[in-house]
């Protein structure tokens, strides 16, 4: 409070009365935006909580409170196994999302350092799609991934290499709906990458050259290691975004076939607006909610030891 | 030992040649890897259905079928899927900026108790998605009798926790006596707000702007979520409409499906070459911070 008295200059003389009309209009500019996410997250996640307590069917008008019921579906009833599939099918896809962004990202970011115009032209094409509507993409893969008349396909040929089903095989949907991923983020990953190295000095290089360390010994221990917050920040981020993958799994697949890509997210909307089970579709939110939480606290508390800041 | 050096020298300078030469083969290969859908898709919207199913595929089109184009308009109502698309995304734009600039000066400037908790719980919702509250949200808008409205597309969407964290960012880094000074000038809140801050923020402000305007116009879940007929689906979903219209017959009409994509990702293309620079600042500054 000192601070603040200091900084305003004048605050102190003023009426006590204009000090507390002050002070209202400052919270009643925040106001607005705290009534809406009162309104549009803090109430619908408590509610979420409520709804899993009741047997609610969403053609129907009545409910009542049938205790941990849908609990007892989920974690010793028939949706076991459909629930421990989907966790294994969205952990599989955030993985592999992670590893592509990270993994070629730093790669990228490597192979397209340089000063110059066509490869700054190159680093923006790389980077488009991020920015192409996931939806309108995967229609696109689609046609790419097609198994009779795909040219992903033609090309294997080409390779003397058979045919795949892709999108109509349970052992590849995945996969080729991480070709789209892939496709979308590795650029990013790059762009990220890009923009923290410019931010190293040139210095700890001089340094190192200095000492007759080669440029695979400088990245290795100069750049990756200035680069951890960067990979922390990726890391949290890419899989909050990738444990909510929906729009092309929606899109490529609608969870099969044979629900091996039977997302999370996918199978709590299946529950709420194919089957209308919006009892059962909370509580497995719920515990969605309650496992990105813990993952994003854990990392963020194991990263806060290993991560490297340049001081 | 002067021949040594010049001869390590040489060899240095042809290794550098190498991999210079290797850099660009490489960074040539994963753009056209990269371009290449967008390539597929233009080329594949310009051919003809038989020329589409040949088992040996063109890289160039036979004949350009531009008639895909009107026969994919005719299909899906790609006008007012454009039309919703903007009024949704604007809407947005303004309620996010604005909302999000009061309560940015509220968590930067202004001085109230219980602020700073205030602002952990802004931060908080960060950490529930939509994805996770949906059920609620849509029968609480279903109440207010919003689907297949503007009101249900724009409202759960009007304020932004991202908009607001990176606003307050900027304005804390303004000097207070620029608003002391405005003060004086007899400016209240509001035109200190968007007569000062916004202006000398403009840079942030157009990056956060233009990110959240494309992540609205691409946005997905949420608008199928609030719309079940025609009337009100955005270009997320018209070309999965367009391509469901055809039912059963999509192999034979993929260049019309085809066309369809590139209407719909054209603007986005266009928006990005014009504005990729403030893009791109915007993520470094989200990385940093």
């Amino acid at each position: 409070m000192a601070k603040q008295a200091t900084r305003v200059p004048g605050a102190r003389t003023r009426a006590p009365n204009y000090r507390r009309r002050e002070k209202t209009n400052d919270f009643l500019c925040v106001l607005p935006a705290l009534g809406f996410f009162a309104a549009f997250v803090y109430y619908p996640i408590v509610e979420l909580f409520r709804i899993g307590f009741t047997n609610w069917n969403l053609i129907k008008d009545n409910y009542k409170y049938v205790g941990l019921k849908n609990y007892k579906w989920l974690f010793a009833g028939s949706g076991l196994d459909t629930w421990l599939s989907s966790l294994r099918i969205t952990f599989t896809y955030t993985f592999w999302e992670i590893a592509i962004t990270l993994l070629g990202g730093i790669l990228l970011a490597a192979l397209f350092n340089r000063e110059s115009k066509p490869f700054s032209a190159m680093r923006s094409i790389v980077f488009m799609p991020k920015y192409i509507g996931v939806s309108t993409s995967a229609i696109v893969f689609m046609w790419i991934l097609s198994d009779q008349y795909g040219i992903l396909n033609y090309i294997l040929n080409l390779f003397g290499l058979a045919n795949v089903a892709w999108l109509n095989s349970e052992k590849t949907a995945l996969a080729s709906v991480l070709i789209l991923t892939g496709w979308r983020v590795v650029g990013y990953g790059m762009m990220i990458y890009l923009s923290a190295m410019k931010g190293i000095s040139p210095e700890y290089y001089e340094a190192a050259k200095l000492d007759g360390a080669n440029g695979f010994q400088r990245f290795r221990y100069i750049t990756l290691p200035l680069l951890s917050p960067t990979t922390l920040f990726l890391f949290v981020t890419t899989f909050i975004a990738s444990m909510k993958v929906f729009q092309s799994i929606d899109v490529m697949t609608s969870g099969g076939p044979y629900e091996s890509t039977n997302v999370m997210v996918y199978w709590i909307y299946e529950l709420a607006f194919v089957e209308f089970r919006v009892d059962r579709a909370a509580v497995v939110a719920c515990v969605f909610f309650v496992i990105l939480l813990a993952f994003t606290m854990a990392t963020m508390k194991i990263s806060d030891k290993n991560v490297h800041y340049e001081s | 030992m002067s021949n040594t050096t010049s001869l390590t020298n040489n060899k240095a300078l042809h290794m550098k040649t190498v991999w210079t030469a290797l850099q660009y083969i490489l960074a040539i290969a994963v753009t056209i890897v990269i371009i290449f859908p967008i390539y597929w898709m233009i080329i594949s919207s310009l051919k003809s259905s038989e020329e589409m199913l040949r088992p040996v595929p063109s890289l160039w089109p036979a004949e350009f079928h531009w008639h895909n184009y009107a026969d994919a308009l005719k299909m899906a109502p790609f006008g007012k899927y454009f039309f919703n698309t903007i009024v949704m995304t604007v809407g947005i734009m303004i309620l996010q900026l604005s909302i999000g600039a009061f309560a940015a000066y509220g968590f930067a400037k202004g001085h109230f108790p219980g602020r700073d908790f205030l602002f952990i719980v802004v931060l908080g919702a960060l950490m529930i998605p939509i994805q996770v509250t949906f059920v609620p949200i849509y029968v609480m808008v279903a109440k207010f009798k919003w689907i297949n409205t503007f009101a249900g597309l724009i409202i759960p969407n009007a304020v932004s926790a991202y908009m607001i964290f990176m606003l307050r960012q900027t304005f804390k880094a303004v000097d207070d006596s620029f608003m002391e000074a405005a003060r004086l000038e007899g400016l209240g809140r509001t035109g200190i707000i968007f007569q000062i801050l916004v202006p000398m923020c403009k840079p942030t402000i157009m990056t956060v702007g233009i990110i959240t305007f494309i992540d609205s116009w691409n946005a997905y879940f949420w608008p199928k979520m609030v719309t079940t007929t025609p009337l009100r689906r955005t270009i997320a979903q018209g070309v999965y409409e367009l391509k469901r219209s055809y039912a059963g017959l999509e192999t034979m009409n993929q260049n019309q499906i085809m066309a369809g994509a590139v209407m719909a990702i054209v603007p986005i293309i266009i928006l990005f070459v014009i504005l990729q620079k403030y893009i791109l600042s915007g993520f470094s500054k989200a990385a940093s911070k």
